[in-house]
């Protein structure tokens, strides 16, 4: 369209021309002037038919291009500039809502299931237990965050419902330099299972370590967190953070005052100074080796105030493993092979300087699963649990919070689909502190999910 | 001297230029890798996140995907909920501002193709694994990897106007090949036109669209629902009433129910490979299409 108006403009232009210089057309007097004009107007209008028709020529060829991407063949009529309207999707709110529940027997009664199963989302009784009923909400907030918020419900032992702000955060989009900060209520990263929610766990509890390092909730507080992902040849990302050391979510630091620990009465400690907040760090590395098989392998620590004092500290480390194999043709994400390992180290200052009880608490323990997804929906599960005292402190046998545990869970879980499964487990515990120093428990667990789709986090 | 210091200089400056004009292209899955190859050409480094083997709706968010996210300028979905488990906590995770929705390195092809298998009516779980935006198999139709390789083009050229031209150039041949080889292979089906046949999964309704088959009835009783012994034995009788002759499959699927099901009514099984790198020897969307009209054509003319 363009090129033939400017021809047309300007053979309009020409004729203009000549129109308007009558005297020059019109003299008579000068032939050859008059010829020359003459000839110079034609070399132009020839001149200007080559170029349109070169321009003609580029659209033709522009428009015998557009032809092939239009397809005239009747059987593939669908021209392929056809206008799809784009859909506005507002993926803006996630909600969901999962129901874990658990019923089952052990050879212990419940006053001794109350320590053998540590974990508040364990279930903890003989009979039925709610063991979590979460509500998520999560989505993007604005090109700069994304916030998310977990509330669980749940039935103690007397029946009573309980709610808790399990977590509520703003997480940072698209910060430069690979940085990411989250801040808020949230699980402290430390290892790969402390972050997880209950339902995402593959056993019905809470490892045996973690329960004694981080309460039956696991470590979450307040603070606020910076990662930063390291420009290396591998995926390495170190997480670094500050979070308030109070609360029962806090157990190995500040904790709940009165509360005990190897005999040492908790104080009512706050926070004073920068000092007296909780360190975190994590450094989290992931390979991929083989197109089968991946890898993470994380390092973390924790170091803050403890209430045994008025200047005591804690210091956790903690190293994991995980490892994924798959082969190379997977049906529904199946078969599948995983191992994940880690072991724990609390050191733990009991007792201010200058009292006579102080001493330094040392426990340690690890926690070994293997799973193994054998057919579309099954996974076969096994895991080892050990957790011991190092120190030479008299009582620790009988401390159902420092003596030396094992723990032998073999289950069995079913997912119908994504959004449900059925899981049978047995423990076999043998521990110091029971009379019969062991005990058998068998628990089938039940979970449904409703509404958004479940994240795949590996 | 000097001028060999010069020259040298400029030589490795055109080399480190012509290093940064390489876009860094990540895509969900290897059929858009296999697109964005052929329109982008070496001005491009493609990485899919997923392997054509597996089940791209399966996969999980794993660190090596969000370091390969972190680093790129494009990031290519599939959409329409395919990805919808993983590319959260993936666009979360990868802190990339140039591949957040909304941004130009975003591009979510479902966008771009009529989709196919919406549902108008109530969507319920209990149907199984529905997907009420329609069916994101959508690439295994040869006209929709023309419009897609389009949108790819065009958004290549956006984010790299130097060498938009060069892309336009790959697309119109991309293009005028696609439609020859697409005369060949419907020339070649043309046998098949209008035959019943059975699919594993509900994932390959835009094959069917193009070449004129209709899949009659699914394996799965539901989508994603495995099968059972008794939905087997209903479709047993389907296969037999309809004379059904041709049923086909992913090659991820497990082949115990295709096989029993071959036994019981002589239904012949075409494992046709859904994407590209599906099977070792798929490297481009035009080997895609051959391998499958090759398996349909194995499994037809018998």
């Amino acid at each position: 369209m363009g090129p033939s108006y400017f021809c047309t403009n300007r053979v309009a232009v020409v004729i203009c021309l000549l129109l308007l210089n009558p005297a020059a057309v019109f003299a008579g007097e000068d032939n050859e002037d008059l010829i020359w004009q003459l000839t110079e107007l034609k070399q132009q209008i020839q001149r200007l038919q080559q170029t349109s028709e070169q321009q003609i020529n580029t659209l033709k060829q522009r428009l015998e291009e557009l032809e092939v991407i239009s397809f005239k063949n009747a059987r593939v009529a669908l021209a392929v500039s056809t206008a799809v309207p784009a859909r506005t999707e507002n993926s803006g709110l996630r909600i969901g809502l999962s129901g874990l529940f658990a019923a089952g027997g052990s050879s212990a009664d419940n006053d001794k299931l109350e320590n053998l199963q540590g974990g508040a989302h364990d279930p903890g009784q003989n009979g039925f237990t709610v063991q979590n009923v979460e509500l998520s909400v999560g989505g993007t907030v604005d090109p700069y965050f994304d916030a998310q918020a977990n509330i669980i419900f749940q039935i103690n032992a007397d029946g009573e419902t309980v709610v808790e702000l399990e977590e509520a955060f703003l997480i940072t989009r698209s910060m430069p330099w690979g940085l990411q900060v989250k801040g808020g209520q949230y699980f402290t990263e430390f290892g790969r299972q402390n972050p997880q929610h209950p339902h995402t766990w593959s056993f019905v509890d809470q490892p045996v370590v973690l329960s004694r390092f981080f309460g039956g909730d696991g470590l979450r507080s307040q603070g606020a967190r910076i990662s930063w992902l390291m420009p290396l040849g591998w995926y390495s990302e170190l997480k670094l953070g500050m979070q308030n050391p109070k609360g029962e979510t806090a157990t190995s630091f500040l904790n709940v005052p009165q509360e005990e620990i190897a005999g040492h009465a908790l104080i009512d400690r706050d926070v004073r100074n920068f000092d007296d907040l909780l360190y975190t760090a994590r450094w989290f590395n992931g390979f991929d080796p083989l197109d089968t098989l991946s890898m993470n392998v994380g390092f973390s620590g924790l170091w803050g105030p403890n209430a045994s004092g008025l200047t005591t500290d804690t210091k956790i480390y903690g190293t994991d493993l995980y490892m994924k194999w798959q082969p190379i043709y997977t049906q529904r994400g199946f078969p599948f092979v995983s191992w994940h390992t880690e072991i724990l180290n609390r050191r733990y200052e009991a007792g201010d300087w200058g009292d006579h009880s102080r001493e330094t608490l040392d426990d340690w323990g690890l926690f070994t699963q293997v799973l193994w997804g054998f057919k579309p929906g099954w996974v076969a599960g096994l895991r080892w649990e050990y957790v011991s005292a190092n120190d030479d402190n008299p009582d620790n046998a009988s401390d159902p919070l420092r003596d030396t545990r094992k723990r032998l869970s073999p289950n069995l879980t079913w997912y119908p689909t994504e959004y449900s499964k059925l899981r049978l487990q047995y423990n076999r515990d043998w521990t110091e502190h029971l009379p019969d120093k062991t005990a058998h428990s068998f628990w089938l667990q039940l979970e449904f999910n409703l509404g958004s789709h479940a994240a795949h986090v590996f | 001297m000097n001028n060999y210091n010069i020259s040298l200089g400029l030589l490795l400056l055109m080399v480190a230029l012509n290093g940064h004009a390489t876009l860094s292209v990540v895509t969900t899955t290897q059929d858009l890798a296999a697109l964005t190859e052929m329109v982008g050409g070496e001005r491009v480094k493609v990485q899919s996140l997923t392997q054509g083997t597996r089940d791209p709706h399966y996969a999980a968010a794993k660190p090596s995907m969000i370091r390969k996210v972190f680093r790129a300028d494009l990031l290519l979905v599939i959409g329409a909920d395919m990805e919808i488990g993983w590319l959260q906590p993936l666009l979360q995770s990868a802190r990339n501002a140039r591949v957040q929705p909304g941004n130009p390195g975003y591009l979510d092809l479902s966008n771009v193709v009529p989709l196919l298998g919406k549902i108008s009516g109530p969507v319920s779980r209990a149907m199984g694994d529905v997907h009420a935006k329609g069916n994101p198999h959508y690439w295994l139709d040869p006209r929709n990897g023309i419009r897609m390789a389009q949108a790819i083009a065009t958004r290549l050229g956006q984010l790299d106007p130097a060498h938009k031209e060069e892309y336009q150039q790959r697309l119109n041949a991309f293009a005028k090949a696609m439609d020859s080889k697409l005369q060949t292979w419907l020339t070649e089906l043309a046998y098949l036109e209008g035959k019943p046949f059975i699919a594993y999964h509900k994932s390959f309704i835009y094959l069917a669209d193009v070449f004129g088959f209709h899949i009659v009835d699914e394996v799965e009783p539901k989508p994603g629902i495995a099968p059972s012994a008794a939905s087997l034995n209903s479709l047993v009788m389907h296969i037999q009433n309809d004379d059904i002759g041709i049923l086909i499959m992913e090659p991820y699927y497990e082949r115990r129910s295709a096989r029993y099901l071959s036994e019981q009514t002589g239904i012949r099984v075409a494992v046709l490979p859904q994407s590209v790198g599906a099977q070792p020897d798929i490297n481009t969307y035009f080997d895609l299409f051959d391998a499958i009209v090759a398996a349909l054509n194995d499994a037809g003319e018998k």
